[in-house]
């Protein structure tokens, strides 16, 4: 096996363009900003889904024994099952119906046209749980001092959730935002791969391994990289400026 | 009648192994609008435990609690408790854990804020309105959580050995901002203490508690005029006549356990 082949390690100046040219057509595909703009809306919509059903239900189970009793049966079996296992599942389910498509919007083309349900339930999967679980943790750690407090001070069970629960776990919250964006990006990169799909950056790779494309496949990874670390560190970014006090604390 | 009654509170726990354990036993006493009243008594004789029932952070399993005329039944707004820990919000500046109970209340942010800077500065911490709990020191703390329960108007302070954690020279300071603070605001207040000293500075009339089961044993008029001095005979007479009951209480306990 001779190493020394473009087809099989490109040259690193070639990478190095590829990666320098982010808005160049790519194999009559489209550039790699479009590509990253795809796969990163799929990835933001399903992870806004996510914690938009992950921190609301995480109150609930962390605070009331019913809902704990409720779903944590559930949510056991569920949680070992990785991600990528359900793509197979989500394809046969939702085939290749769009956004675009369930919200009627057929004959025009928008990036929704782009974001296929299964996808988006794959990285919805993938985000929920580390969500779900940093919020109950989250929530069951807030030391019983500061709910006696509010409680004392005249705070009633609604607005003890809004000004003591929520913002006291707020720091483990933004963690497992920040896990679970970090997944949803891992696992879109995966559901693109596989056949049905028609754009995003995870396509791009499989679609340039096809045409023994190497500088564009390799291009394709340090950008992946480099996405998911910019997309923690945002994250990171804005958790240590909204709880600044709990970094002091310890 | 009384501004606050307790009537043989009785309250049990269950222990570790399922056993029962009576923290408190046919525990009556009274307390008259305006008063402050200290109760002393060793370690574990269930003084944080009558605190929590006064407030309505727990129910007594008999026995009665009321304060001005009401059966005490849960939390009331009548009564808050300053704890011995710190309890102050971490998220939240000074001024914003100050007017908490406002914001609760729905009193708009101008309004809170006026009334929040009040408190702040009769805990002698205006300047601090924006620092957050980490950024002070303990007795500081302790001052903003005094402020912090003051703000809620309570007719019934409860403090739990709020100066607990404190060093000497910043507890002394803090009695003597307390007790100006109570003769201002007219407030009545229930102060629990193991440090008998404490007790005769501040208290009107000194409660002692012994434990197992928690029950009070006998009273102290304080009838020193103020501001007290801890070397005057009559202090140091009263110190020594508490210290006794301390050591009866102790050595009898000892006895039982033989």
């Amino acid at each position: 096996m001779k190493l020394d082949n473009p087809a099989l390690l490109p040259r690193v100046e070639a990478v190095f363009d590829r990666l320098v040219h982010p808005f160049a057509d790519l194999l009559d595909t489209g550039s790699y900003v479009r590509h990253i703009i795809v796969s990163a809306s799929r990835v933001v919509l399903g992870f806004l889904l996510a914690a938009l059903i992950g921190i609301p239900l995480g109150l609930l189970v962390g605070r009331y024994l019913l809902f704990h009793r409720l779903f944590s049966p559930i949510i056991e079996i569920l949680r070992p099952l990785c991600p990528i296992a359900w793509i197979p599942f989500a394809l046969a389910i939702f085939k290749t119906y769009t956004v675009a498509q369930l919200f009627g919007v057929r004959y025009t083309t928008s990036i929704f046209g782009h974001i296929q349900l299964g996808m988006l339930f794959v990285i919805f999967y993938g985000g929920f749980f580390p969500i779900f679980l940093n919020t109950v943790h989250g929530v069951k750690s807030v030391k019983n001092i500061f709910i006696e407090s509010a409680l004392l001070l005249g705070a009633e069970q609604h607005k003890l959730f809004r000004k003591v629960i929520f913002p006291a776990s707020q720091p483990t919250i933004l963690t497992g935002l920040r896990v679970g964006l970090g997944i949803s990006w891992m696992v879109i990169i995966a559901a693109e791969m596989l056949p049905g799909s028609d754009a995003g950056i995870g396509y791009l790779i499989m679609f340039s391994y096809a045409l023994a494309e190497m500088d564009i496949l390799i291009a394709s990874m340090i950008l992946i990289g480099a996405v998911g670390a910019l997309l923690s560190y945002g994250v990171k970014f804005m958790s240590d400026r909204t709880s600044v006090w709990q970094a002091k604390e310890r | 009648m009384p501004f606050l009654a307790v009537n043989k509170v009785k309250k049990v726990y269950w222990g570790e192994r399922k056993e029962e354990v009576t923290a408190l036993s046919d525990l009556s006493f009274t307390c008259e609008q305006g008063e402050f009243l200290c109760i002393v008594g060793p370690t574990g004789c269930g003084k944080t435990t009558l605190l929590r029932l006064i407030a309505g952070l727990e129910r007594p399993n008999s026995g009665d609690i009321h304060i001005q005329d009401t059966i005490v039944d849960g939390l009331n707004p009548a009564t808050t408790l300053v704890f011995q820990q710190y309890s102050l919000f971490p998220w939240r500046s000074v001024i914003d854990n100050v007017a908490f109970s406002m914001e609760i209340k729905n009193i708009n942010k101008r309004e809170r804020y006026a009334q929040a800077s009040q408190f702040i500065s009769l805990v002698g911490l205006s300047g601090f309105e924006q620092a957050f709990p980490y950024e002070l020191s303990g007795g500081m703390q302790q001052r903003v959580a005094i402020a912090r329960a003051l703000a809620h108007d309570p007719k019934l302070l409860l403090l739990d050995e709020p100066f607990g954690a404190l060093d000497e020279r910043t507890r002394h300071r803090l009695q003597e901002e307390l007790l100006s603070i109570w003769q201002q605001q007219a407030k009545t207040v229930v102060f629990v203490t193991h440090t008998i000293d404490e007790a005769i500075f501040l208290a009107s009339r000194i409660l002692v508690m012994r434990d197992r089961p928690g029950r009070i044993e006998t009273e102290y008029k304080i009838n020193l005029p103020r501001p007290r001095k801890r070397r005057s005979k009559e202090f140091l007479d009263f110190h020594i006549k508490i210290r006794e009951e301390f050591e009866k209480i102790l050595t009898t306990d000892e006895k039982e356990d033989e």
